[in-house]
């Protein structure tokens, strides 16, 4: 196992260069001269040349690349332009509120999703099956922010069981009352992708052969569904989860904003405003960091759930 | 102790099975009928797609419920009958009195446990086993199986098996509770022909000392003599042939026994013989009237496509019967249609 | 004796003309067709904007701001006091051009990359894989944003933006069956007959692949047009005043305490347009190919 996990973080190093050098490409290269973006039309020759310096894009291009890459690493990301403090700090302070929000929908998210894709699987064709199939398919084609207003207007607007705006207050009861909302939100967007997987990844399972031989051992169907189906249909469904986990980084911004809750996806809303290009810069290297971090705990979750891996 | 002086343990009679497709209920067995001894081994043989698996999964009560039914006929045995038995009295019949080895070994096993666990399992829930116990037990099984190293790979998982000593952890499975009928569903098929040799050898080996009854499922002729007591021969859902192994291979009698006769495999090609039948087992959805082997057959008759035969005893032995109006036409009255 | 069939080495049927895998697909599939149909009448809906739309979407009138749908009104007015349902109308025009533009794109872009990919093999199709896999790995919403950010929020980069996201699967689409195909014995003889890679490629694997391909478009239409409503909900969308569905809910969600139908009319739109395609495409997809559900 051991072993298994120095070769992924081994294999996540190339996937993480890569990722930053799109991220650099898209930073630095494309926009022709980010100084110019940042203060606009009509800055002076001046104004142009000390910002390019702050910058560093004053410097050869391969040079750029090569400063970009090493002070990513290091956690470098530059001060930002609005507060003059660094990007790092800023992210630090933030990432809490999303980290729990991150967790807290992937929980909901499995917990709703794979009891439901599994009973779904176990009806097949029938009326539950059909609906769960048709909901599924709806809950995905909310954008976040829609399903997210919705939520707003019905259960806090109207029914006024939850805060409108912001974090709150900071004892645990109104953290929780903070977080539901936009937790269901997430929540239910994810589970209606491991809806879907379970059922198909069940389907698939329950029709294997070594299904039949449990059966023919005698082994109890209850028994058979726990243990030595539902471990096999949940491999494809930690894919999936990987996936989404991308999605729910992109959602979660949306949600933030509808909420008006601190996190991630607020700082890069409010650096987009004030046009504070090393703190965009510097959110993207941080959600480069995350879908490499991402992609190493799903190959590592596949390692704990799959023998076949763990040992190759 | 013969089969004569005591009720047979497993006894079918006029098994019908149904597959439902395209929304109407086509027969895949047709009054299937046969009596199995204690101790005794019958070998169901027949091209795939003839109903040896079909007959197998009914008496097991393994068919997929939503697609398939027996519409007709009983399936008695050790005196109850299995036909409309509750899922849950079958359940501690299978794996317990009657067990069930399959043709794949390397799908068979479930690929995130543990051998050692996959055998213990049976232990566990028809004997009450947990632990220390099941763990003795399962591991003498593997010993029995003879899986080298047992001890050591008693934790391991299916995927650091070979496809032999997989099919081995199968028959240890199967054999755990000392079941008193095995079906074997082309337990070789899948397997190299050495290996295959050594598996039929396991089996013959451990059926003797188990004392168990046997139906051999195969579409190989040639592995029939070493094993079985008795064959029958299975063609589109019923049995057109059976007699006594001796006696079936010093007489074949149906065009279609002869055919399988001329095809079997020597040992250095494994299942690739087959190919000598002209066509092809008609598809469910479309038998042809009549008898069912007519349009394959080189000695069909008019009359062969118009009425299908029934399974007649021979004049000369009565324990040999076959479905066919020109080999065996049917003097005295038929005993099961 | 016949001559044995079983002798016969088993010939695969030809796949069946795309468009007719399409037909069956349907048949198969009754989800499939309330989708297109809603799908359809929203296409004709933005089609004819200028003919039904009651009023000039970008028409202010002081007098009758924030009103509440009325005769007048159907859908209400907003804070400038335009007509809610002519900016809807207006706004489909736009988020289906945005869609179906970088859809189109990065069909033909993917496409072309993984049919090129698969039959050239190798170390470069190794490597062209691999740089499709990263581009996979960031989330649609989040490559957009950082696109849009960076070169600024206009419709053309807007379309880059979400053709970018969406050109590694369909590379990955096309490359498979071409793997596939190009180790048929036909292809060979085309080969041998000296015709042109090139038209190896159009002729004999473009019509393989082309019906998932389409099937799949339909799904990443519904993705694009979801990914476009939220970056305008950011506010990188296309600028103002133009109509857009995410800008509308932007707007209306300022006045969400007072004026909720402007933020409920045009999410309702936005649903169902990508529930429509969503529809259609999994219901044909689940009929072309079942193998297919596993994955996304």
């Amino acid at each position: 196992m051991i072993g298994y996990i120095v070769k992924r973080l081994l294999l996540a190093v190339p996937t993480l260069w890569a990722v930053l050098t799109i991220v650099f490409v898209l930073a630095r290269v494309l926009p022709g001269d980010p100084a110019q973006t940042i203060l606009g039309d009509q800055a002076t020759q001046e104004a142009l040349v000390a910002m390019r310096h702050r910058l560093g894009t004053d410097k050869p291009i391969a040079e750029q690349y090569a400063d970009f890459l090493a002070n990513a690493v290091r956690g470098r990301w530059g001060d930002s332009l609005v507060t003059g403090k660094p990007v790092l700090e800023e992210v630090g302070k933030v990432l809490p509120y999303s980290i729990d929000l991150t967790v807290s929908a992937i929980v909901l998210g499995a917990l709703i999703g794979v009891p439901l894709g599994t009973w779904s699987a176990l009806h097949r064709n029938a009326a539950f099956d059909y609906i769960a199939r048709l909901g599924s398919l709806l809950g995905l084609s909310f954008p976040a922010f829609v399903s997210a207003i919705m939520l707003l207007l019905a259960f806090a607007i109207e029914l006024r069981w939850f805060p409108v705006i912001g974090a709150g207050g900071s004892g645990p009861w109104e953290r929780l009352r903070a977080i539901t909302l936009p937790t269901v939100n997430l929540g239910i967007i994810m589970a209606a992708y491991v809806t879907r997987v379970t059922r198909s990844s069940m389907l698939e399972v329950l029709g294997e052969d070594y299904i039949r031989t449990a059966r023919a051992k005698g082994v109890p169907s209850r028994v058979i569904l726990w243990r030595h189906a539902l471990r096999n249909a949940l491999i494809p469904v930690v894919t999936v989860v990987g996936l989404y986990l991308g999605i729910l980084i992109g959602n979660s911004v949306l949600t933030e904003i509808v909420f008006n809750r601190s996190g991630l996806g607020k700082l890069i809303v409010s650096a987009l405003d004030q046009r504070d290009y090393t703190v965009l810069q510097g959110m993207m290297v941080v959600y480069a960091f995350a879908i490499v971090l991402v992609n190493l705990l799903t190959d590592l979750t596949y390692g704990f759930i799959d023998p076949r891996i763990k040992r190759q | 102790m013969s089969a004569a002086t005591e009720a047979p343990l497993l006894e079918l009679d006029g098994l019908v099975t149904e597959f439902r497709t395209g929304g109407a209920w086509h027969a895949a067995l047709r009054g299937v009928s046969f009596a199995l001894a204690r101790n005794e081994t019958l070998a169901l043989v027949g091209e795939s797609g003839c109903g040896k698996s079909v007959t197998a999964l009914s008496i097991m009560g393994l068919l997929p419920p939503a697609n398939s039914r027996i519409a007709a006929g009983r399936i008695r045995f050790a005196g109850r009958d299995l036909v409309g038995l509750s899922e849950e009295a079958m359940r501690k019949l299978r794996g317990n009195e009657i067990s069930m080895i399959f043709q794949e070994p390397m799908t068979s096993l479930n690929p995130v446990l543990t051998v050692g666990f996959q055998v213990a399992e049976s232990l566990r829930y028809h004997r009450g086993m947990e632990g220390q116990a099941a763990r003795r037990a399962a591991l003498e099984l593997l010993d029995q199986v003879k899986i080298p190293a047992a001890a050591q790979r008693f934790d391991d998982y299916p995927h650091q098996f070979s496809g032999g000593m997989r099919q081995r952890v199968m028959i240890a499975m199967a054999l755990a509770c000392r079941p008193k009928l095995l079906l074997a569903d082309e337990p070789t098929t899948a397997l190299d022909v050495t290996i295959q040799a050594q598996v039929l050898a396991l089996l013959a080996e451990l059926k003797s000392a188990y004392g168990m009854a046997m139906i051999f499922i195969t579409h190989n002729l040639g592995v029939v003599a070493s094993i079985a007591d008795r064959v029958a021969v299975m063609y589109a859902g019923a049995i057109v042939e059976t007699a006594a192994v001796d006696e079936l291979f010093a007489r074949p009698t149906h065009p279609y026994t002869e055919a399988l006769l001329r095809t079997i495999p020597r040992v250095d090609e494994d299942s690739a013989g087959l190919a000598a039948i002209p066509g092809q087992v008609p598809p469910l959805s479309a038998m042809p009237p009549g008898c069912r082997f007519a349009p394959r057959c080189a000695l069909r008759e008019a009359e062969c496509e118009a009425t299908d035969p029934a399974l007649a005893p021979l004049p000369a032995a009565a324990d040999h019967r076959v479905r066919c109006r020109v080999r065996a036409p049917a003097t005295a009255a038929p005993r099961h249609a | 004796m016949t001559e044995s069939i079983a002798a016969v080495p088993v010939e695969r049927p030809a796949a069946a003309h795309w468009l007719l895998q399409l037909r069956r697909a349907f048949n198969a599939n009754a989800t499939s067709w309330v989708g297109l149909v809603v799908f359809l009448v929203i296409v004709a809906l933005a089609l004819l904007a200028p003919l039904i739309a009651p009023y000039d979407p970008l028409d202010q009138d002081i007098i009758s701001r924030l009103e509440g749908p009325s005769a007048a009104h159907w859908f209400g007015t907003d804070s400038y006091g335009r007509d809610t349902l002519s900016r809807l109308l207006w706004g489909a025009r736009l988020s289906l051009v945005i869609g179906s533009v970088s859809i189109l794109s990065a069909m033909l872009i993917g496409g072309t990359i993984g049919i090129v990919s698969g039959y050239v093999g190798g170390k470069f199709d190794l490597v062209v894989m691999q740089a499709m896999d990263v581009l996979l790995s960031f989330p649609s919403l989040i490559m957009g944003l950082m696109v849009v950010a960076m070169l600024g929020p206009s419709m053309g980069n807007l379309i880059i933006a979400i053709a970018l996201t969406a050109i590694a699967p369909f590379a990955r689409i096309a490359r498979a069956p071409t793997i596939a195909v190009k180790e048929r014995d036909y292809i060979e003889a085309c080969r041998a007959l000296g015709y042109s890679d090139l038209r190896i490629m159009a002729v004999h694997i473009l019509p393989n692949i082309m019906a998932e391909i389409l099937v799949m478009g339909s799904l990443w239409l519904a993705t694009a047009i979801r990914t476009e409503a939220s970056l305008s909900f950011i506010g990188l969308g296309v600028r103002p005043p133009v109509a857009t569905w995410g800008g509308m809910i932007r707007e209306g969600f300022e006045n969400i305490l007072d004026s909720a139908w402007l933020s409920i009319f045009p999410s309702l739109a936005i649903l169902l347009v990508v529930f429509s395609l969503n529809m259609l495409g999994d219901g044909l997809r689940d009929a072309i190919d079942p193998k297919l559900r596993g994955g996304e």
